[in-house]
């Protein structure tokens, strides 16, 4: 097995131990040298599914997870779903005892089901539990196969214990398969240059991106298209698909610009309905488009050609004109090429006299963006406005990367230069909670051997969760800044629950009753000490945020995890 | 639902007018800041807009409120019946006179400083 997953050159196994996996464990330590993959000890399952999500959006590749079938699957389910959510693979494996002649004590039965992946079936690609270690060395390739192509996803092999401990009968007999990469699909070549077509003609054009990029490459792809149509580009944020001071970025328009467009071509989109209606959340739920009802919606994407049935991460039903399957990464190329082949020089001076009002009005957002983060600057709690400007301040001159963020990317993508392919790496997927935390060590993990800087705003939430992520990132030396966005409230359902009471027009007062986090308040600071973390705070002056975050960006540059704690206001 | 947009309709015009080329006369200064200001932090207002009315984000960003040049009948209009996903604060929870406090406690806060004076935001 372990020859297996060396062949895999899977570089971790993150998982927390567990008796029926103990064959696997022991063999990776003592066989495998603990090198390719290398184990992360985390101490709940939550942290090692996300770690391994975060590492695989940074890394470009999945991090094995080991656990118990019933148990431990069951802790890191949630992880699993957001994973899953997020088109993100993870090589996930659990141990079972197959045999019930086998099974000695209770929790030998208690840890043993007929079919443990049935649990998480609805939300992985594939899953198979080997009969045979020949059974298992097929299944392994063909897991990883189906995981890393689009649309990508989290995969599980179910272990029989006695598979992994008894001794090998007939290794002579037994060969591991060669892994091949099924090349990700580009979409039909008519329908591109159809689209090209109508790109090319519009007026109005507009790009809406969320999980476009998927390699290095994406980004630049992403700008070659817009450049050459000089058209609005909206980055739903879902990776890192465009660079945020780039003058064609309209994100901080989208309402404007989808209101004006007369062509819109919606990129490997989690959820395009939501990206293109006005939803209104407030007593009755409502939406209506923002788009003119004769705007032409083109989509290129995988979203169409797996999707599964129970749980609704799908999203809504969203009519389109044309719908063109195929990885857009991939798919890029060939529909900026025809693109090109479409513009003569008269459309050309046209093209880009629209790229220079949109590059104008991109001007004008920033500078009001950057007067809007003045407001309350000097107050306690502090902004969140002045937590991202004072931590970009630190940080602006290194190779950073933002792997994780509490507070939505919206400060961020506003106030920063995003422009590398790893400046961001996208969100949970299904807004679970305790993602943030060890998605972004799995992620900091592998900015590592880059030498990158990694940071994350740290919802307290969040946190609370997972706090032992932090043992995890001081254990393995992962250079990691957490920035607390310590508002002391779990702030999304205290503003939901302050509509609800609003609605019945009693108890406005009381909205905080189940959703703040005070009496006692966490001192963050002493929790990360505890696990061996440099921390500072609670920092409740803003005068003092700066020097704390210049001191804990010392120790991340050595190689370690800090965190300083803020008191924050609620956004 | 009609009727609803209608009315949305008519606070968007007149939260327009306030914030516009000052086609509306700010109001003379005549509620109690301090109140409005317990009021604004005890009734939940600073969920969405920041406890100094620097806005802030719940499904979208909420608007901006810190030295609001909307006139309080405009104000009033707006808190009594909502606008996108606010809810509306009625008479029973907040009333006229509260209201008018809070609209002076966000008169008081200032607005935006000059960009040039504050070193981390011109990197």
């Amino acid at each position: 097995m372990v020859d297996v997953l060396k062949t895999l050159d899977l570089e971790y196994l993150a998982m927390n131990p567990a008796s029926n996996f103990r064959g696997v464990h022991e063999a990776v330590i003592n066989y495998g040298m603990n090198a390719r993959p290398e184990i992360l000890t985390c101490a709940h399952e939550e942290i090692a599914f996300s770690m391994a999500q975060g590492y695989a959006k940074i890394e470009g590749k999945p991090m094995a997870v080991i656990c118990h079938g019933t148990v431990g699957l069951q802790h890191g389910a949630m992880a699993l779903y957001n994973a899953w959510c997020d088109r993100v693979p993870i090589y996930a494996m659990i141990g079972n005892i197959v045999d019930a002649d086998k099974r000695l004590q209770i929790f030998e039965w208690t840890h043993s089901a007929i079919d443990p992946a049935a649990l998480v079936r609805d939300f992985v690609k594939w899953d198979d539990q080997p009969a045979s270690l020949q059974h298992f060395a097929e299944s392994a390739m063909r897991a990883y196969k189906i995981a890393v192509t689009p649309p990508m996803g989290p995969v599980l092999l179910s272990l029989d214990a006695e598979l992994q401990e008894n001794p090998i009968p007939d290794r002579d007999r037994l060969r591991i398969p060669a892994l091949t990469r099924v090349i990700p699909s580009v979409g039909d070549s008519a329908a591109l240059a159809e689209a090209a077509r109508y790109l090319v003609a519009a007026d109005n054009p507009v790009l809406i991106c969320d999980r476009m990029a998927r390699t290095a490459d994406g980004m630049t792809r992403m700008v070659e298209l817009a450049e050459a149509l000089q058209c609005a580009v909206v980055d739903m944020g879902g990776r890192m698909n465009f660079p945020s001071r780039h003058p064609l970025n309209q994100t901080g328009s989208r309402v404007a610009v989808i209101a004006q467009a007369d062509v819109i071509l919606a990129i490997e989109m989690n959820d395009l309905f939501a990206a293109t209606h006005f939803l209104s959340d407030r007593i009755e739920r409502a939406t209506r488009p923002l788009y003119k009802p004769d705007t032409r919606i083109i989509t290129l994407g995988s979203r169409d050609l797996f999707i599964k049935s129970n749980y609704q991460d799908f999203g809504r039903f969203n009519a389109v004109d044309m719908a063109i399957a195929g990885d857009a990464e991939a798919s890029l190329p060939a529909l900026t090429e025809q693109v090109r082949r479409l513009i003569n020089a008269r459309r050309k001076t046209a093209l880009d006299a629209r790229g220079k009002q949109l590059a104008d009005a991109h001007h004008s957002l920033t500078e009001q963006i950057r007067s809007s983060a003045t407001i309350g600057w000097d107050a306690r709690p502090i902004t969140t406005a002045r937590l991202c400007a004072e931590l970009y301040a630190q940080i602006q001159h290194e190779d950073w990367s933002l792997v994780g963020t509490g507070i939505n990317v919206t400060w961020p993508m506003r106030l920063w230069n995003f422009d590398k392919p790893y400046s961001w790496n996208g969100s949970s997927g299904g807004s679970g909670l305790g993602y943030n935390a060890p998605a972004s060590a799995g992620a900091a993990l592998a900015n590592k051997r880059h030498g990158r800087l990694s940071v994350a705003i740290q919802g307290d939430g969040d946190l609370l969760y997972v706090p032992s992520t932090l043992w995890t990132a001081a254990h393995h030396r992962i250079p990691i800044l957490y920035v607390m966005h310590n508002n002391r409230a779990y702030n999304q359902e205290y503003m939901y629950l302050q509509a609800m009471t609003n609605r019945h027009n009693r108890g406005v007062t009381n909205a905080h009753l189940g959703t703040t986090i005070t009496d006692p308040n966490v001192d963050f600071a002493t929790v990360a000490k505890g696990f061996g973390v440099y921390a500072e705070g609670p920092i409740s002056d803003p005068a003092d945020l700066g020097p704390a975050l210049q001191r804990a960006v010392a120790v991340v540059k050595r190689g370690e995890p800090a965190l300083v704690d803020v008191l924050t206001d609620q956004r | 639902m009609r009727g609803r947009n209608r009315i949305s309709s008519a606070v968007i015009a007149m939260l327009g007018l306030g914030i516009g080329a000052g086609a509306w006369p700010l109001d003379a200064p005549g509620g109690d800041a301090a109140n409005g200001k317990r009021l604004f932090l005890a009734i939940g207002c600073f969920e969405c807009h920041g406890r100094v009315g620097q806005g802030g984000y719940f499904n979208y960003q909420t608007p901006t409120l810190a030295h609001t040049a909307l006139p309080l009948e405009g104000f009033r209009v707006l808190v009594r019946m909502g606008l996108n996903d606010m809810p509306a604060y009625k008479e029973q929870v907040l009333s006229d006179h509260d209201l008018a406090d809070i609209h002076a406690y966000l008169r008081s806060l200032p607005g935006p400083r000059p960009v040039k004076d504050i070193p981390q935001l011109n990197p």
